[in-house]
């Protein structure tokens, strides 16, 4: 554990102190909107716009990796930015770097441990019941009720590799930020801040307590996954009622490709071919290859799925697709020992191979 | 008053590479003095200009952005140009839609011949926007 | 002349064993149409031939899942089919599919379309989340008497083109006297498979054509009412951007949107991406920048694109994660954008999509005249 210590500042000093004492030339965080019901993630080239950043605001409309992809794709900036992550979305941008999607260079990483997003259709700037109790359970380390399942689920809510770590479960919102500084690029950050670094703070039991509830809530989510896609017809039955908008791919981070297989001339047929499939059962459902897309999909990125829930968020039919990924992913990456993310060194397993290796895959 | 004249809008002008261009190099040959804060944007035809370049840079911060080609029955391509007339009116059709100031947006034809229309075109226009003021879309951070 | 055939009894049946009479006399070979999926919470669409008609098959579900004009672009984009397909589809599908044909997505050879008098859909989200058994009796109720739909979607309250008008058959329910419904020939195509149906032939569709006209004019005052007033709301940046600041910019809209057929869309090509510098720069300029960035440039250039093919269908709405009234706003622009050309979408096959008529006297009010010399004022 990385020793933490009392910023002595609070949200707004230290984003002051981002550009003050950091010289960093933007900071990306969850702002909120001018229409003031909605925020969303911003970029702010200097001070003035501070005040509208909220962080920690419980809501992901978007996966900030693949704005992070989004910004550095094409070339890295040329001077420090800052940006707020949460981990999982931490993990999405270390997998998205992997596959050069994204750069991270000139990127200092702020994240944070993070106690779940509501649905972001479900919060608002203004439901002040909803937040207060949200900020009550961060601060003893309990799921707050609303959140999405895979949020009340995620075990890995700790912000590992990150370069500045805030520690916010188990403490209040109001008293000075704890800081630590993992990384390297963190350690001179926190030279750069000139923070006091005797001033340390034990780390909070409620992290504990909460990893335990979610450990928990992972089990009996794995369970019911399992029951569920259970017999030959369970992932049919699942995905029933997909109407095959593909907006699940479209918001995950770690679905890259432009122009998507599934989307492509690929799955596109003549005519005969959809009447000689007809003629099979008397009957074809249309559009096909529905079924064929989620476990399509699910075997290009399943090993690298960060369980954000995104794909559950933007779902028009309510389909539990994040706890279905989240659920079969990490059966995949359990074959490799590997964990998205979790690592930058760590190698994705589809691109290094050994001679030796799977061999209970063989016959 | 005084602010309006301090205000210098930042115009982008779309020309086709046969007349639009052709009108501005007759004026500079001419030696007529126009605006200076217009930044041409040359294009192989006007038909080649889709809304959405004008879209773009009106709400990334263009406080005006004016079209010029050949004149009907010029174009080089034949239809270029009637094509961006279509196309301008479907643009300006849904600015003022939405309250967007269509009046930001101007279409004017100018031949390669016509160096005294197109320096009067730039200076009517950047007059036209300076009485209008900035473009709103400008400064807001949630486009 | 045979004007149509008044066909008495419940309704759905009635399609349904009309379609299978087709079916069994081989005048056509399958029929693609929406049935009950297998956990009977929702539609899907089925391509079903003599011996594969479901049960559940609907010709008139209670909601829109898949857009029937995608679905048939899926079958048909590649070439025509070789025999005979009955498609059933609601009027703004099938206008999309008239949309999708001019721009050579869908090809009409050899499809027999079939519309019906349309009470609206609810909004997919409530049929999800409702009780599906309860919103079918609501919509089958309203589909016989043609009374309007409680809690249907926005966009059907205000449809103004409810029937089924320029299909090959028409479905024709308003107008009717009790339980039954007209079979009305639209075409040649129409009128050879409608010969030999049992039912009572009229020769006069005035009851029908005159309550079709004068609901028209009472939607199409209602349209016009809902979308001034809407307009109003919408108005403005500052109204515009509240109203967009839900959207996540998932551009789903445009992915379930039958009119929208780029298979890469321009606002997801390398075409608006840029250097980090760059976005930091945009960001200095606007005093901050929502990420991903390209919102609003998303929504009114896709409209520049599409409105003047918008039918109106709600379908973006519906897929909409963020209950942004994504089809209120493209109804508002493709009305107004459409009245420009006199252009009403899917109305018929032979109106060129107005993006690709080019004319050398037209639209004088969009250009800027030039009127005098303009000297510039000292």
């Amino acid at each position: 554990m990385e020793t933490m210590i009392d910023s002595r500042m609070i949200m707004t000093d230290f984003l002051a102190a981002l550009f003050d004492k950091l010289d960093v030339a933007a900071v990306a965080a969850m702002s909120k909107l001018p229409s003031g019901e909605k925020a969303a993630y911003t970029l702010f080239t200097d001070k003035s716009g501070l005040k509208e950043c909220v962080p920690f605001f419980p809501a992901m409309p978007a996966n900030a990796a693949r704005a992070i992809s989004k910004l550095t794709r094409e070339e890295a900036p040329s001077k420090t930015v800052a940006v707020f992550l949460r981990p999982c979305e931490l993990r999405a941008l270390t997998e998205l770097i992997k596959i050069k999607q994204a750069s991270l260079d000139n990127l200092l990483i702020i994240s944070y441990d993070c106690s779940g997003v509501f649905p972001f259709q479900k919060i608002n700037l203004s439901d002040e019941t909803k937040l207060n109790a949200y900020q009550d359970a961060v601060s003893t380390g309990k799921n707050s009720e609303g959140i999405r399942p895979v949020c009340a689920a995620c075990t890995r809510f700790t912000p590992r590799g990150a370069d500045i770590a805030i520690s916010i479960v188990g403490r209040s919102a109001d008293q000075p930020l704890v800081l630590s500084f993992p990384s390297e690029k963190g350690q001179t950050a926190a030279k750069q801040l000139g923070l006091d670094v005797s001033k340390t703070v034990e780390a909070s039991p409620a992290v504990e307590s909460l990893a335990r509830e979610r450990k928990t809530a992972e089990e009996a989510l794995t369970e019911q996954v399992n029951e569920s896609l259970s017999g030959a017809q369970g992932l049919v039955n699942i995905f029933d009622r997909c109407i095959s908008c593909h907006a699940c791919s479209y918001v995950c981070p770690i679905c890259y490709c432009k122009n998507c297989y599934f989307d492509s001339q690929t799955f596109e047929y003549f005519p005969e071919s959809y009447f000689t499939r007809m003629t099979a059962k008397g009957t074809l459902r249309m559009p096909v290859d529905r079924v064929l897309f989620h476990l399509g999909r699910l075997s290009h990125m399943g090993i690298s799925c960060v369980a954000c829930g995104m794909c559950e968020d933007v779902c028009p039919v309510n389909i539990p697709v994040s706890q279905i990924f989240k659920t079969a992913g990490s059966k995949a990456q359990a074959v490799f020992d590997y964990i998205p993310g979790e690592n930058s060194d760590d190698p994705l397993p589809l691109l290094a191979y050994a001679e030796n290796e799977l061999e209970e895959f063989e016959d | 008053m005084d602010e309006k004249k301090e205000f210098t809008p930042s115009i982008i002008y779309g020309l086709c590479s046969w007349c639009g261009t052709g009108g501005s190099e007759t004026a500079g040959a001419m030696h007529l003095q126009y605006a200076e804060n217009i930044r041409p944007f040359r294009v192989p035809c006007t038909g080649a200009i889709d809304p959405v370049y004008i879209l773009r840079a009106l709400i990334e911060g263009a406080d005006g952005f004016a079209v010029s080609g050949c004149h009907p029955g010029d174009c080089h391509f034949d239809s270029g140009n009637y094509r961006a007339r279509r196309r301008t009116a479907v643009l300006k059709s849904l600015l003022d839609t939405f309250g967007l100031d269509s009046e930001r947006v101007w279409l004017r034809w100018v031949g390669h011949g016509e160096g005294k229309r197109f320096a009067d075109t730039v200076n009517e226009f950047n007059d036209h926007i300076k009485e209008m003021g900035g473009n709103p879309l400008a400064k807001r951070r949630d486009t | 002349m045979n004007k149509g055939l008044w066909i008495e009894g419940p309704i759905k049946k009635g399609i349904l064993d009309f379609l299978n009479g087709l079916l069994a006399d081989q005048k056509i070979k399958a029929v693609l149409m929406p049935a009950k999926n297998k956990g009977g919470d929702s539609y899907a669409w089925f391509l079903m031939e003599k011996n594969g008609m479901l049960d559940s098959a609907d010709p008139a579900p209670p909601v829109m899942t898949t857009q029937g004009a995608n679905v048939v672009s899926y079958l048909t984009k590649k070439g025509p089919v070789w025999e005979k397909t009955a498609v059933l589809l609601r009027p703004c599908e099938y206008r999309a599919v008239i949309e999708l044909a001019k721009i050579k997505q869908v090809d009409l050879t050899n499809l027999v379309l079939i519309s019906f008098d349309c009470p609206g859909a609810f909004p997919l989200e409530k049929y999800i989340n409702g009780d599906p058994k309860k919103l079918d009796e609501i919509f089958d109720t309203c589909l016989e008497k043609q009374t309007e739909l409680e809690g249907a979607r926005n966009v059907c309250t205000i449809c103004h083109r409810f029937s089924g008008t320029g299909a090959d058959i028409e479905i024709g329910l308003i107008g009717g006297k009790g339980e039954g419904f007209w079979l009305v020939p639209g075409s040649r195509q129409g009128e050879e498979l409608i010969e030999g149906v049992a039912g009572s032939k009229t020769d006069n569709l005035d009851v029908r054509e005159n309550a079709i006209s004068e609901r028209t004019i009472l939607q199409e005052t209602k349209r016009n009412n809902m979308l001034d007033s809407f307009q109003e709301t919408v108005m403005g940046p500052e109204n515009l951007l509240n109203t967009l600041s839900s959207c996540i910019n998932c551009h789903n809209c445009s992915r379930v949107c039958p009119i929208c057929f780029c298979r890469e869309c321009y606002f997801d090509s390398k075409a608006l991406s840029s250097e980090a510098d760059n976005i930091l720069q945009r960001a200095q300029r606007k005093g901050g920048l929502r990420l991903p960035p390209d919102l609003l440039l998303f929504h009114l250039g896709r409209m520049t694109h599409m409105s003047l093919s918008c039918v109106s269908c709600g379908a973006c709405e519906d897929a909409c994660p963020a209950d942004v009234p994504v089809s209120m706003l493209f109804a508002l622009a493709g009305r107004n954008t459409q009245a420009v050309f006199e252009y009403e979408p899917g109305r018929s096959q032979d109106e060129a999509v107005p993006h690709t008529v080019f004319k050398f006297e037209e639209l004088k009010d969009f250009e800027t005249p030039y009127i005098k010399e303009y000297s510039k004022e000292q």
